[in-house]
């Protein structure tokens, strides 16, 4: 069961990858990083109950907060560029 | 090591646990997301798409860490990549824009010289032992002592925790003071200012999002705070039993503020943790650290042997190792939280147009 739950979080990563890599915008990318934040969290929980770790939590609750923090950041960036000028990006 | 370990330290004899198909899978599968993040970061021209990237990055290499095994090296990398270095990299584009410039000269020689280079490395591999075996000599050189010894003589759980504070006390109490020279190279470079004494430029744009309150951030940051400290706390003082220690503690430390200074600004955050008591707390920490080696010396020991420091030796290595582990905490996080406030100074200073004469020791 977490062996199937591991394997679907990495095709979700895998997506969420592409997207971060294609853009075209800075919101997909940021709302790509945020994503594959939080299935790193899962992730992370799902491999310590499968090789029955069960502490790993620790690991994926600080995971959780800086990828908060991070979005919050970048979130802030984009408030700075003042002539942002919804052009792609490559 | 891990908590589950605790009441049977792994053996000598005893084989590492054998890697089912599907950690291998997972293990492939992180790696190969790797090598494809690093060729998207070469071939991007954003530089915020690249820092957005190297977030990524850190993640997946801090899990290709927790799936070697090594969750306290994970905590530092998701600490630190993920985390720290992801804003403080945001908080340079705002001063450098986003932009990669176009390199001048063609990318041929350095190519040339990577790819000889790399083939040398390569090559040189060729002679080392087998990967992965474990008889190899750089699992037998020190560290079949560590494991045989460290849960009689140190008597923690967290083996990782023994070897970092106590056996290579010397390289972490370095590793403190590169931390703390960082500090003060920032500080001899930035200045750490309030926004609200900058000169503004007369013809100012609206001052819309200077000052734009965020409500439902600011709410939300005040409640996380206390959670974020006490979760710090945990760390800081549950390294001796599982992941954790002083410097991953320190980095969420500083998170706590960093968010602070995000929803709120610098000015009221400079107002929370005045820039003086976070220099003394950044050399209080070494301080604190290489004393309790002066401490154990003063008692007749050596330097950072912490046996003496009570009757019986292993209570003596738990305190030493508590204390250096608090000091290496303080240092980390009033370090990261300087910088940050030395960043942001820059940014704010860019916004409001004020000249850029950063000689901040030179009048005083």
């Amino acid at each position: 069961m977490f062996a199937t739950a591991a394997a679907a979080l990495l095709v979700i990563m895998c997506l969420a990858l592409v997207r971060a890599f294609r853009g075209p915008k800075i919101y997909d990318r940021i709302l790509a990083v945020n994503m594959f934040g939080t299935k790193t969290v899962l992730l992370i929980a799902v491999y310590g109950f499968m090789t029955g770790r069960p502490e790993f939590l620790d690991l994926g609750i600080f995971y959780a907060l800086i990828n908060f923090v991070g979005v919050i950041a970048a979130l802030k960036f984009i408030e700075r560029l003042d002539e942002y000028d919804e052009q792609e990006e490559r | 090591m891990l908590l589950c370990e605790q009441q049977t330290p792994r053996g000598l004899n005893q084989l590492p646990r054998k890697k089912t198909e599907m950690e291998l899978a997972v293990n492939i599968t992180l790696l190969l997301m790797l090598c494809a993040t690093v060729f998207a970061v070469v071939k991007l021209q954003s530089l915020f798409a690249i820092v957005m990237l190297f977030g990524i990055y850190s993640l997946l290499s801090a899990m290709i860490f927790v799936a070697l095994d090594a969750v306290d090296v994970a905590f530092t990398e998701a600490a630190v990549g993920a985390g720290i270095s992801t804003v403080l990299m945001l908080a340079t584009l705002v001063t450098t824009g986003r932009w990669k410039k176009k390199p001048e000269r063609s990318g041929l020689l350095p190519l040339f010289v990577v790819t000889i280079t790399g083939a040398a490395l390569v090559w040189g591999t060729l002679d080392m032992p087998e990967y992965g075996n474990p008889a190899n000599p750089a699992h037998h050189h020190v560290a079949d002592r560590y494991i045989a010894e460290s849960p009689t003589e140190i008597g923690i759980p967290n083996m990782v925790t023994s070897v970092l504070a106590s056996y290579r006390g010397f390289d972490t109490l370095g590793e403190v003071i590169v931390v703390f020279t960082a500090l003060v190279g920032v500080l001899s470079l930035l200045q750490v200012r309030r926004p609200r004494t900058f000169a503004r430029k007369q013809d100012n744009r609206p001052d819309t999002h200077r000052r734009r309150p965020y409500p439902v951030l600011q709410v939300v940051a005040l409640i996380m705070m206390p959670f974020i400290i006490v979760f710090a706390l945990y760390v800081q003082f549950h390294g001796d039993f599982g992941p954790g220690g002083g410097f991953q503690a320190g980095v969420i430390f500083a998170v706590a503020f960093i968010l602070y200074t995000l929803t709120y600004g610098l000015d009221d955050s400079l107002a929370l943790t005045p820039l003086p008591a976070l220099k003394i707390l950044a050399a209080g920490g070494v301080i604190i650290y290489g004393g309790t080696g002066v401490v154990s010396m003063l008692l007749g020991g050596n330097f950072l042997d912490y046996n003496v420091l009570a009757a019986n030796p292993v209570s003596g290595q738990h305190i030493g190792i508590i204390v250096i582990e608090l000091g290496v905490g303080i240092t980390v996080a009033s370090v990261l939280i300087t910088v940050f406030y030395a960043f942001v100074t820059r940014a704010e200073r860019n916004r409001a147009g004020e000249k850029q004469v950063d000689l901040p020791n030179k009048a005083d």
